[in-house]
């Protein structure tokens, strides 16, 4: 795994501040590594925040379900990228990893949930369905309780970016 | 890099006399039947229960879908099939996402309630928040940091530590800190978002940069374990019924080899002369009515025992007395002044003293200042000092 700082991401016009890059079999070969990720993560952009341990406890729980639902559903080979950028108080967090045509149907499922006007609804049928949760309850999660923004699109070499952008200061306000 | 040790263990109580099943620690497992043995905990301890059942998950630092699913289906279940039965959920307030997460739990039964814990102030709090009175708290920063900024570096502060000063007020003693000592990094707690507010306005008003203001609860700090080199704690331990809990939490964030300093108050020792009775008297009064409200006013002294009986070692006490001479003896007063206001009013009237006391209570504060504004006069308040370093 590889560290990079600064710098401007291709993908977007926010400011960079962390580029993590894995071999997403090395990324799932622990299931811990979500909760290491998003803890340490967590750590290293809190600090000029308003309240560091408010925000970086919110910002840990929040990765941390975009990681697990990546742990859970991905595709067979290839990078785990996560790249964490900011401006002012809006965190934007993308992970890119491959994912087959199967992979990506279960996000835009998921994310057409989170962006439905029934979002709330749909949150409270996954979290007391008897069935243990998919991939769309944290993502609904996110979305209802973190009023977070998401987003899913292609890349070119067949991985795909899942977006997602959190005012988490804001809201503990 | 990312194998630093970083999960907390998960673990559960449950307190029969309360009905209360708690939880503590990080919750992130990767499947439900991971947390099968919590859940028959929670069916047995709920079995012999009938009316409230509490669940706190107050010290639940962090906690996955996973988990919430698997718990939040289960007190759902309890609660409609047990007619008896009815749960309260409380969260933390310094936990960001709990409240927000639990509160769904009440949409779906009325049987179900959650609130959020505050931990309770101490009858004096208002007056720490109280902006009419700011002023006399940075008097009496200003006063006490005359002694204690050479006393820090003798307990061992440097520059260049990572500090934390715990119930830090409204930050006045961290900006100083920062400017006399450079620490590495310094982080300032306290419950009250009305203090750390004026704190952070302040700090930004100064250009001060760099002091970490956090809200939190000192007896359960989301800081983690041995984390800094110095820990502050002053006049604080004397507002909690049980200070060796959050000596505990001192103990606990500083890093093995690193120090706790304390300072804390003995107030039945102020003196003045003259009027010395009148104003032993009230002192002495004072005591006793922080004794009323559970509190311990009278901590000084004892430091030395509290640390020690907290694990620490190398342990050192000292004492210094803010005194009318030490600058301009209107300081001194003024800090005295509010002292009559708090504890001869608020406090005594929340007691129910009758007006007669409170008389002859304020008395004492008045000749305290007439003591620090007399020509020839001697006022003072003493502060222990004590310090202890955590083994390694
Ligand atoms: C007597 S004041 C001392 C403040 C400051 N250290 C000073 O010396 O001026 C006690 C402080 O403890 C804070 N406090 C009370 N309960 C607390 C808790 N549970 N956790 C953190 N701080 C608390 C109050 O908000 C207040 O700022």
């Amino acid at each position: 795994m590889q560290a990079a700082s600064e710098g401007m991401s291709p993908n977007s016009d926010l400011p960079q501040m962390i580029h993590l890059d894995l071999d997403i079999k090395e990324f799932c070969s622990d299931w811990t590594h979500c909760d290491l990720m998003s803890g340490y993560l967590a750590r290293m952009v809190c600090h000029n925040r308003l309240d560091s341990l408010l925000f970086s406890n919110l910002y840990s729980s929040a990765l941390n379900e975009l990681l697990e639902a990546v742990y859970r559903t991905h595709g067979v080979s290839g990078k785990l990228e996560c790249v964490v950028q900011r401006r002012g108080n809006l965190d934007r967090i993308i992970l890119t990893f491959p994912a087959d045509d199967e992979t990506y149907r279960v996000y835009e499922e998921a994310i057409g949930k989170v962006n439905a006007d029934n979002a709330e609804a749909l949150y409270l049928e996954a979290l007391f369905a008897d069935q243990e949760p998919g991939a769309s309850l944290g993502l609904l999660e996110l979305g209802v309780d973190y009023d977070a923004k998401l987003a899913i699109g292609r890349c070119e070499d067949g991985r795909m970016r899942l977006t997602a952008d959190l005012a988490l200061e804001d809201e503990t306000e | 890099m990312i194998a630093e040790k970083m999960t907390q263990a998960f673990q559960w109580t449950y307190n029969e006399n309360d009905q209360e099943f708690s939880l503590h620690g990080s919750l992130r497992p990767q499947r439900a039947d991971e947390l099968s043995n919590c859940i028959s905990a929670l069916e047995q301890s709920v079995s012999n229960v009938s009316g409230m059942f509490y669940v706190n998950v107050r010290r639940l630092v962090r906690m996955n879908n996973v988990a919430f699913h698997a718990l939040g289906c289960k007190i759902l279940d309890l609660v409609r099939t047990r007619t008896d039965l009815k749960v309260h959920v409380t969260t933390s307030s310094v936990v960001g996402w709990a409240t927000r997460k639990f509160a769904v739990l009440e949409t779906m039964s009325d049987k179900i309630t959650v609130s959020e814990y505050d931990n309770e102030f101490y009858p004096g709090q208002s007056f720490v928040e109280d902006s009419a009175f700011i002023h006399v708290l940075r008097t009496q920063t200003k006063l006490t940091w005359r002694h204690e900024k050479d006393l820090l570096a003798k307990h061992g502060l440097k520059p260049g530590m990572q500090v934390a000063d715990i119930c830090c007020g409204i930050g006045d003693f961290a900006v100083l800190l920062q400017k006399e000592f450079a620490p590495d990094r310094l982080v300032a707690l306290d419950h009250s978002r009305a203090s750390l507010d004026y704190a952070r306005r302040v700090a930004s008003d100064f250009g001060v940069r760099g002091i970490d203001y956090v809200f939190g609860d000192a007896a359960d700090m989301l800081l983690e374990d041995n984390q800094f080199d110095f820990v502050t704690c002053r006049h604080s331990l004397q507002v909690f019924d049980r200070p060796e809990r959050i000596l505990k939490e001192l103990f606990r964030i500083c890093k093995p080899g690193g120090r706790v300093y304390v300072t804390n108050e003995k107030n039945s020792h102020c003196l003045g002369e003259p009027r010395g009775e009148s104003i032993q008297w009230t002192y002495t009064e004072v005591a006793k009515l922080w004794h009323h409200f559970d509190m311990d006013i009278e901590i000084g002294p004892k430091s030395r025992r509290l640390l020690i009986e907290g694990g620490f070692e190398d342990v050192s006490i000292g004492s210094f007395m803010v005194t009318n001479t030490d600058g301009n003896p209107q300081d001194f007063a003024d800090v005295i002044e509010s002292w009559k206001k708090l504890f001869a009013d608020t406090m005594a009237t929340q007691r129910g003293d009758d007006e007669a006391f409170k008389e002859k209570f304020a008395k004492g504060f008045d000749d305290h200042i007439f003591a620090a504004l007399h020509p020839k006069g001697y006022a003072g308040w003493p502060i222990w000092v004590a310090s202890g370093r955590k083994p390694l």
